[in-house]
């Protein structure tokens, strides 16, 4: 075993453990750790060809595939940052990611780099399927005859743990998404930490129903790779391919968002008929499961000797918290205590550690707080700020996360989340900021102005609810062709359950459109 | 209304128009969960409009790629519900 400083010596350690063993199965396809290095050489020479330096952002877009996970492991070998951009994304999110972390090349379906407008990459793109037109990209190469080459990179390059891994694009409170920074050092110190509570063994078969551009799926993958267990692929969350695909594969373990738990119960009856006795654990993580699911869940699943973590984390410092399985009686907003190697605060307005059983934002201090905001130094100095606890001799030396959760801790050191005081949309798992939604139901040609909040629900956390004045000339039925606009332009979840016609949108005495007022006015309807 | 899997296609195809795609029509033989055109919350709401629109019951296990693969198979399921 070598020492784990990068996200490629993970996987070195699993091919020297076991070459022959089985990484990722797609489809009906198995693939090995041996061919993982082999294919991962070949693509991180041709990222070398094809000009990509260290330090350099890679996009990752394309539906969850062996693909995207070697192209995570090519990048990370050529010392470049790989960026997954989410599937869902279309045209306008992508170039908005493209042109906010500089992406010099991208692994990407041609079907996707197709819908992409001309110009939006301007370097090379490695594309799965048929050549894509021509002006995707500046120039095209294609990705299987790179991975089936036998090719390797000609001079390795020292990749250090504070080099940095990944940007994770995520939104926030305000504004267009932020991309966060995450090093080689947080990338794995989060898989030691999560195989570690989680007890991942070579022996664990993983499903993997959530997207590689989010945190916790993400985690999926690396935890499977440092421990040397197998990823099973899964991208239909349908709930006749779930039950298939966690039977057919005889799954240990699977992480999920609140809304593919209500998808998995709908197969009640099959596991009440075949209970799943391979599944060891399930996790949940994005947002809180409603308790009856929760229930519903422990009913059909312990008695087979399924474990049922809850767990909490923001982007920003990858994972934070965790309530062990035997302390799930708590319930679902219980989100437990520090996860290994971390330290959660408490902290009050005055900056002091809460009481117990007082009210204050989650802080998180440990190895996986991430380097930053990519490219915004402000939004940074906000959530990155120097340890409040430290002291006076080192006090501008650490960084902490400071969430923006509330969160409150009970006596026995239990933290139990409360809620945020700003205007961020959890919805289906993804964090989703109002100006988002604005920005892009202001892109279509009908809509003056556009106030978009969210309206809670316990399946799926928040719907996004819309109110929009309309452009002169344009009526009531211009919300279709509003509608139409979103949908065409913006992934599933971003598009409004209800857009609202106003003549005139209420503003505050700042002149701002009041989002509270209208929130107020509409969420009941 | 006698339903037959040519105007199960077009409502099918119309549904996806106004709540998936904005727009663009989906030819029938397109893979719509393999392609991630079609994500699994917006199948559910797929069904329910099915159920609704066409008076028929779609079974949990039926709720998977094969079936839902594509407008095509869709349409098959609702026309032999139908039948």
């Amino acid at each position: 075993m070598r020492p784990e400083f990068t996200l490629h010596d993970l996987l070195d350690n699993s091919v020297e453990r076991d070459p022959d063993g089985v990484a990722i199965v797609d489809g009906n396809t198995e693939y090995t750790y041996g061919a993982m290095d082999r294919q991962s050489n070949a693509l991180c020479a041709a990222l070398g060809e094809a000009g990509v330096k260290k330090g350099d952002r890679v996009g990752v877009y394309m539906e969850k595939s062996w693909e995207a996970i070697v192209a995570m492991l090519a990048a990370s070998r050529a010392g470049a940052a790989y960026v997954n951009i989410n599937p869902l994304f279309k045209a306008p999110q992508v170039a908005y990611i493209a042109q906010d972390c500089d992406v010099r090349v991208v692994i990407g379906d041609s079907a996707k780099l197709d819908e992409l407008e001309a110009g939006t990459l301007s370097r090379t793109a490695f594309y799965k399927g048929d050549p894509p037109r021509e002006e995707a990209a500046g120039s095209l190469v294609n990705l299987a005859e790179v991975l089936g080459s036998g090719d390797a990179p000609k001079e390795t390059r020292q990749v250090s743990e504070v080099d940095l891994g990944t940007i994770l694009y995520t939104s926030g409170s305000t504004g267009m998404p932020k991309g966060v920074a995450t090093s080689q050092r947080n990338i794995v110190a989060g898989a030691q930490i999560v195989s570690t509570y989680l007890n991942n063994t070579k022996e664990d078969r993983i499903l993997s129903a959530l997207p590689l551009n989010f945190d916790a799926g993400m985690s999926q993958f690396t935890t499977a790779l440092r421990v040397g267990a197998t990823l099973v692929l899964q991208r239909s969350r349908l709930p006749g391919d779930l039950i298939r695909g966690l039977r057919r594969h005889g799954i240990t373990g699977l992480t999920g968002v609140p809304p593919l738990w209500a998808l998995l119960l709908r197969s009640a009856k099959s596991i009440e008929e075949e209970p799943l006795e391979d599944l060891r654990y399930i996790a949940n993580t994005g947002g809180r499961i409603p308790q009856a699911n929760l229930d519903e869940l422990r009913r059909l699943l312990e008695p087979a000797g399924t474990k049922i973590y809850l767990m909490y984390g923001l982007t920003e410092a990858f994972r934070s918290t965790y309530l062990p399985p035997e302390e799930v009686q708590r319930g679902s907003t219980c989100i437990g205590k520090a996860i290994p190697d971390t330290e959660i605060l408490v902290i009050n307005k005055d900056g002091q550690e809460c009481a117990p059983g007082e009210v204050g934002e989650l802080v998180h201090r440990g190895p996986t707080v991430a380097m930053g905001y990519w490219g915004k130094q402000e939004a940074t100095r906000r959530a990155y700020r120097t340890n409040p606890v430290a002291p006076p001799e080192l006090l501008d030396v650490e960084r902490v996360v400071y969430s923006g959760d509330l969160v409150r801790r009970d006596e026995e050191g239990f933290l139990y989340f409360i809620g945020r005081e700003d205007a961020m949309i959890k919805t289906q798992g993804y964090r989703l900021s109002p100006e988002e939604v604005e920005s892009l139901l202001v892109g279509s040609e009908a809509v003056r102005e556009a106030c978009a909040f969210g309206v809670e629900d316990p399946e799926v956390g928040y719907h996004v609810y819309a109110v929009v004045s309309l452009k002169d000339g344009e009526d009531e039925s211009s919300v279709e062709t509003i509608r139409e606009y979103v949908v065409k332009n913006g992934p599933p979840y971003m598009v409004p359950r209800e857009i609202f016609v106003q003549h005139e949108l209420p503003k505050t005495g700042s002149g701002k459109i009041d989002r509270k007022g209208l929130s107020d006015a509409f969420a009941s309807r | 209304m006698e339903i037959d899997t040519e105007n199960a296609s077009t409502e099918i195809r119309g549904w996806l128009r106004e709540n998936v795609t904005g727009g663009r029509d989906v030819p029938d033989d397109e893979l719509l969960i393999e392609n991630g055109v079609l994500t699994s919350l917006q199948t559910v709401e797929l069904v329910m409009f099915m159920e609704d629109r066409f008076g028929i019951v779609v079974e949990d296990e039926e709720l998977n790629e094969e079936t839902f693969g594509s407008i095509r198979s869709i349409a098959e399921l609702v026309a032999s519900k139908t039948g």
